[in-house]
């Protein structure tokens, strides 16, 4: 293994957030009675004509743009021919030979990775294999849901880093409001192409592709398998072919496919129902002015403006719903260090599940409990709980606070204080005398929230015991 | 009043002013189409036209005032009407229900059309004859023994057969103007993009348009004003408002710039059209034209671009009927691959297949750049002569045909000289520009001939007026 | 000039393309045809365009249509003409993945 280098390309294909689809009307909406998105476009009724999508364009412009692509100023739509049931024209609206972005990179840790391009296609309606006596059943109501393929180079040299690189493009496209990759849904689906070559070589080997893997685990395990598969036909002085492998995820291994599709000539040629799509240098500008900060920028902001480690600001811009609810949370408490503590331990540790971050409480709520603790009227100990009840029950932060907040205060507090000084002479003289007077300060503090079960006014308390402690 | 010598304008003229009911002239129609059925020019007389026809009277009477109001309509059978078959005369679609409406049709029926019929043609408007037709060839209307021309052949045959004041056909390389040609019709090509598409099967999207064929030339211009303009669901339609074109026939053709194409001169020479065509120039000439010889150099070309072209955008066109979501399937087909096979092969008839055969030649690996894109470079070579032509004359003046309708069956198993009836007609459609045939001269039998006007994007009222004042002349 | 030969394994792979299928006697009769017509294409590829370029139609990308869902047509209006349904869906003889 050791005297080979992997060489792996990926191909990922994320479906665009958009309304409708791409070439008409229909909404872009996951599931649904199957056929009932369709209309004479989508299903491939004679006669029926494309009309595309202007935010889909506008979309994959905008991913481009995140990685630094080149955005070319004229896009052209070419139909690729073949027969397959999901393809209700027997041809796929795509793009080869002018696509809407050319170029560009995503940096990794330690390299960075080229793309080739990204472009603009329609994805294929849906197949369900059921029983032999049912059949395959067909359903368009995917057919013709915008999709952008992105096309690396082959820069890619492990599973780690092609993991690595999906989940920078994954954020990047969340973070732009591109796309969802909602992969359970099959919003992200991947292609990987993986050859291996003696070391130092600089003659690529064969390659083999795998199609549709739909999580970043399966691209994981596909390639380490792949590589090592390759490696040992190679060591045992067979030969790689070039073919289309399908991955058995459940079984962890990588087949042959069937040799169904009799050629991939796939006769692509400019769509005549198209025209092609010119994109006005102001156009691209409008959009750039449209992103948002994108992971590596708010990453450096977050060390730069608010202070915060790089430990706290990767994992705060890890995924676009912490970061926006961090950033929201600090409207409501301006103290950037404190609320990143408290998500990074309270939150998160309530988040069951990474993939969705249901935060159940709001922005607003965190930043009055935050609020409350800096302003001592509830302890730091009943915020976490109230936290808990909010979290757990959904109860109202007010009603919390008038049961846990400082009602024990003024004159009552005054003379518990008072209580509390004076019979405690040994306390008091040990204050006086030690080296560490704060200690025994906060063991009369303790002492005061431990009768008041934490109802104190902490900031009135320590007032009142530094007055008599004089 | 004999409805069957109304012009299209006088009988909607007369509709609107009650003079006439939708019903009447319907019915007087539907009858014709039913007595002259032996002419195979329909496939389908609508059962509720004149169900149509009554409403359309009451929405008269209650001021509806669409400039087609009552007037009835025979359409090709490759556009979709609602809830009607349109089978583009393919066993592949025999029972194909359109399941909405094409944009033109739409248009027609909001000028309140009455449409009574659809029209046979060669399957998948491939062919010059309508000999192609699963359903059978339909006659030429003025002797049973020719072809009609095609493929709107059907189409042009109602007209001239009066089954109808006007039909609806499609032109890819001349299927409008070549059967109005043969049956002695006027047929409109229009600009590439004047016309939506949308809801019109498609065979070569970037050529192809719909247009009127009527009995008037004044007729077809003012069919043309109801069919054309853009369409949100057509990319290629012409975003641009529609001239008035009645208002551009003036009667005259004074200082008229009449191109004649250099590269035709020796081909027409001892063709059936020959004195047609130079009558048609003398006649310019002698009325105030000014005849000026033109070249446009690839002219020999524009055929064999045209069958890469179309053929390659053809069978793409085509995969759609593939047996999978709408009518026929194989009931052989036991796998997915034989519903492919074998639901194409039973269904498409020879030349359809041959086409789809061609076309996946020039496009695939290893040819593409030698036939496809070249033959994409050669159209804009084209292009650029025909704007140098345009630059020294208004219109260019071709014969439609070599000749007058042949015999049915005589091209049989010659695909080639078949292909080469389209000579004088292909170049407008690879250009892109409007082209008309209107009837002139008469052939060696005593069949019709057709004058062929052709003018740069979206001049349809100046050939319009040239075709107007050459069929003014015309000796009935 | 070079004339383009057809073969019989290039009328297959046509074939194989075009989801179509011939009987050889099909086939003795389409390859002169389809020689001929050949022969007609080829025209192009052996004339002189000079320096010729591909252009496209196009429009702005501010021309194109803005995101907006409509209705679409119901379940049995996209299914009325399918030689086979079940479930709501078209409906194909059972393929392997």
């Amino acid at each position: 293994m050791q005297d080979y280098d992997i060489v792996i390309g990926l191909e990922v294909h994320s479906e665009l957030k958009t309304n409708s689809k791409v070439f008409c009307s229909c909404a872009n909406s996951f599931g649904g009675e199957p056929n009932t998105h369709c209309c004479p476009v989508c299903v491939g009724l004679p006669g029926a004509l494309p009309i595309l999508n202007k935010k889909a364009v506008e979309l994959v412009i905008k991913a481009g743009l995140t990685m630094d692509c080149e955005i070319n100023d004229l896009a052209v739509f070419e139909r690729k021919n073949y027969f397959y049931p999901d393809l209700a024209k027997a041809y796929q609206i795509s793009q080869l030979v002018r696509p809407i972005c050319i170029g560009g990179h995503i940096d990794l840790k330690d390299k960075k990775v080229r793309l080739n391009r990204i472009h603009l296609e329609e994805d294929a309606g849906k197949l369900v294999h059921s029983t032999a006596a049912i059949g395959t059943l067909i359903d368009y109501n995917r057919g013709g849901v915008p999709l952008m393929e992105l096309v690396t180079e082959p820069d890619i040299s492990s599973a780690d880093e092609a993991v690595e690189f999906l989940t920078k493009l994954r954020q990047k496209l969340i973070y732009a409001g591109v796309a969802e990759c909602k992969m359970e849904q099959g919003g992200m689906r991947c292609d990987v192409n993986v050859s291996v070559k003696k070391k130092g070589s600089s003659e690529f080997g064969q390659r083999t592709e795998m199609k549709n893997l739909n999580s970043f685990k399966s691209v994981h395990r596909a390639i380490e398998y792949e590589a090592k598969r390759q490696i040992e036909v190679l060591e045992n002085g067979g030969q790689i072919v070039q073919e289309t492998r399908k991955w058995d995820d459940n079984h962890g291994k990588s087949v042959t496919m069937r040799k169904k599709e009799t050629s991939s000539d796939y006769r692509y040629f400019p769509d005549p129902d198209m025209l092609a799509v010119e994109i006005p240098r102001e156009d691209v500008e409008r959009i750039r002015s449209t992103l948002p900060l994108m992971p590596d920028q708010l990453k450096a902001k977050f060390m730069g403006e608010y202070g915060l480690s790089e430990y706290e600001s990767d994992i705060l811009t890890k995924d676009k719903v912490l970061s926006d609810y961090f950033l929201e949370t600090l409207k409501h408490f301006d103290n950037p260090k404190e609320v990143t503590n408290w998500i990074l331990t309270e939150i998160l540790n309530r988040v069951k599940d990474e993939e969705s971050f249901d935060i159940k409480i709001t922005p607003c709520d965190l930043g009055k409990l935050l609020s409350l603790v800096a302003e001592k009227k509830v302890t730091r100990t009943n915020a976490k709980e109230m936290l808990t009840r909010i979290w757990e029950n959904g109860e109202k932060i007010t009603a919390l606070e008038k049961e846990y907040g400082g009602n024990v205060d003024g004159d009552a507090l005054k003379a518990l204080v008072e209580r509390i000084v004076s019979s405690n002479p040994k306390a008091v003289e040990d204050y006086r005398t030690s080296d560490t007077p704060e200690k025994v300060f906060r063991w009369f503090t303790g002492q005061v929230m431990k009768e008041t079960r934490g109802k104190a006014n902490a900031a009135k308390a320590e007032e009142f015991i530094r007055e008599l402690l004089k | 009043m004999d409805i069957g010598k109304l012009s299209l304008i006088e009988l909607s003229t007369a509709i609107r002013e009650r003079k006439l009911s939708s019903y009447e002239v319907t019915k007087y129609y539907i009858d014709k189409c039913h007595e002259k059925a032996e002419l195979n020019a329909l496939l389908e007389i609508f059962d509720d036209a004149l169900d149509k026809a009554k409403e359309m009277d009451e929405k008269i009477d209650k001021g509806f005032k669409g400039k087609l109001a009552g007037v009835p309509v025979i359409i090709k059978d490759n556009i979709l009407y609602k809830g009607k078959i349109a089978s583009c005369s393919s066993k592949f679609l025999e029972n194909y229900v359109a399941q909405y409406n094409a944009d033109v049709v739409t248009k027609m029926l909001e000028q309140g059309a009455v449409i009574i019929a659809r029209a046979n043609m060669d399957e998948f408007a491939m062919g010059s004859s309508t000999e192609n037709s699963a359903f059978g060839v339909t006659k030429n209307a003025l002797d049973p023994t020719r072809v009609p021309g095609g493929s709107s052949g059907g189409s042009a045959c109602a007209v001239a057969a009066g089954l109808a004041p006007v039909a609806l056909g499609t032109d890819t390389g001349g299927s409008i103007r070549q059967p109005a040609s043969y049956n002695g019709v006027v047929g409109i090509k229009p600009t590439y993009g004047r016309v939506s598409r949308f809801g019109v099967v498609a065979f070569a999207s970037s050529i192809e348009q719909v247009g009127p064929i009527t009995k008037t030339v004044r007729d077809n211009a003012y069919m043309l004003e109801v069919l054309a303009g853009g369409s949100e669901h057509d990319e290629t339609s012409l975003k641009l408002p529609v001239n008035d074109y009645l208002s551009e026939i003036t009667g005259s053709v004074k200082g008229l710039r009449v191109g004649v194409l250099k590269e035709i001169e020796e081909a027409v020479r001892g063709l059936d059209c020959e004195n047609s065509y130079r009558g048609a120039i003398e006649l310019l000439k002698k009325n105030g034209g000014e005849i000026v010889e033109v070249s446009i150099p690839d002219f020999k070309l524009t055929l064999p671009c045209y069958y890469i072209i179309a053929p390659a955008e053809a069978t793409s066109n085509l995969g759609r009927f593939d047996g999978v979501k709408y009518s026929r399937r194989s009931k052989d087909a036991k796998d997915i691959d034989e519903i492919y096979v074998k639901s194409r092969s039973e269904g498409f008839g020879r030349e359809v297949k041959r086409r789809i055969m061609l076309g996946n030649f020039v496009l695939s690996s290893g040819y593409f750049d030698a036939y496809y894109n070249k033959a994409k470079k050669l159209q804009q070579k084209l292009i650029a002569e025909a704007k140098e032509a345009f630059k020294v004359c208004d219109v260019l003046l071709l014969p439609t045909t070599a000749g007058e309708a042949f015999k049915i069956g005589a091209k049989d198993g010659d695909p080639v000289s078949m292909y080469k009836e389209d000579l004088f007609t292909i170049m407008a459609n690879v250009l892109g520009v409007p082209a008309i045939s209107v009837p002139y001269g008469k052939g060696k039998a005593g069949m019709p001939l057709g004058i062929q006007l052709i003018a740069d994007s979206l001049k349809e009222g100046l050939i319009y007026n040239v075709a107007d004042f050459i069929e003014k002349q015309e000796v009935k | 000039m070079t004339k383009t030969k057809i073969t019989i394994e290039e009328v297959k792979r046509l074939a194989g393309l075009s989801a179509l299928e011939f009987s050889d006697e099909e086939l003795a009769a389409f390859i002169p045809e389809f020689e001929q017509i050949v022969e007609l294409v080829d025209e192009v590829k052996n004339c002189d365009i000079g320096d010729a370029q591909l252009a496209y139609t196009s429009h702005k990308l501010s021309d194109c249509r803005e995101d907006q869902a409509k209705p679409s047509l119901p379940q049995e209006e996209i299914l009325l003409n399918s030689p086979k349904t079940k479930k709501g869906s078209f409906c194909v003889p059972k393929m392997l993945d």
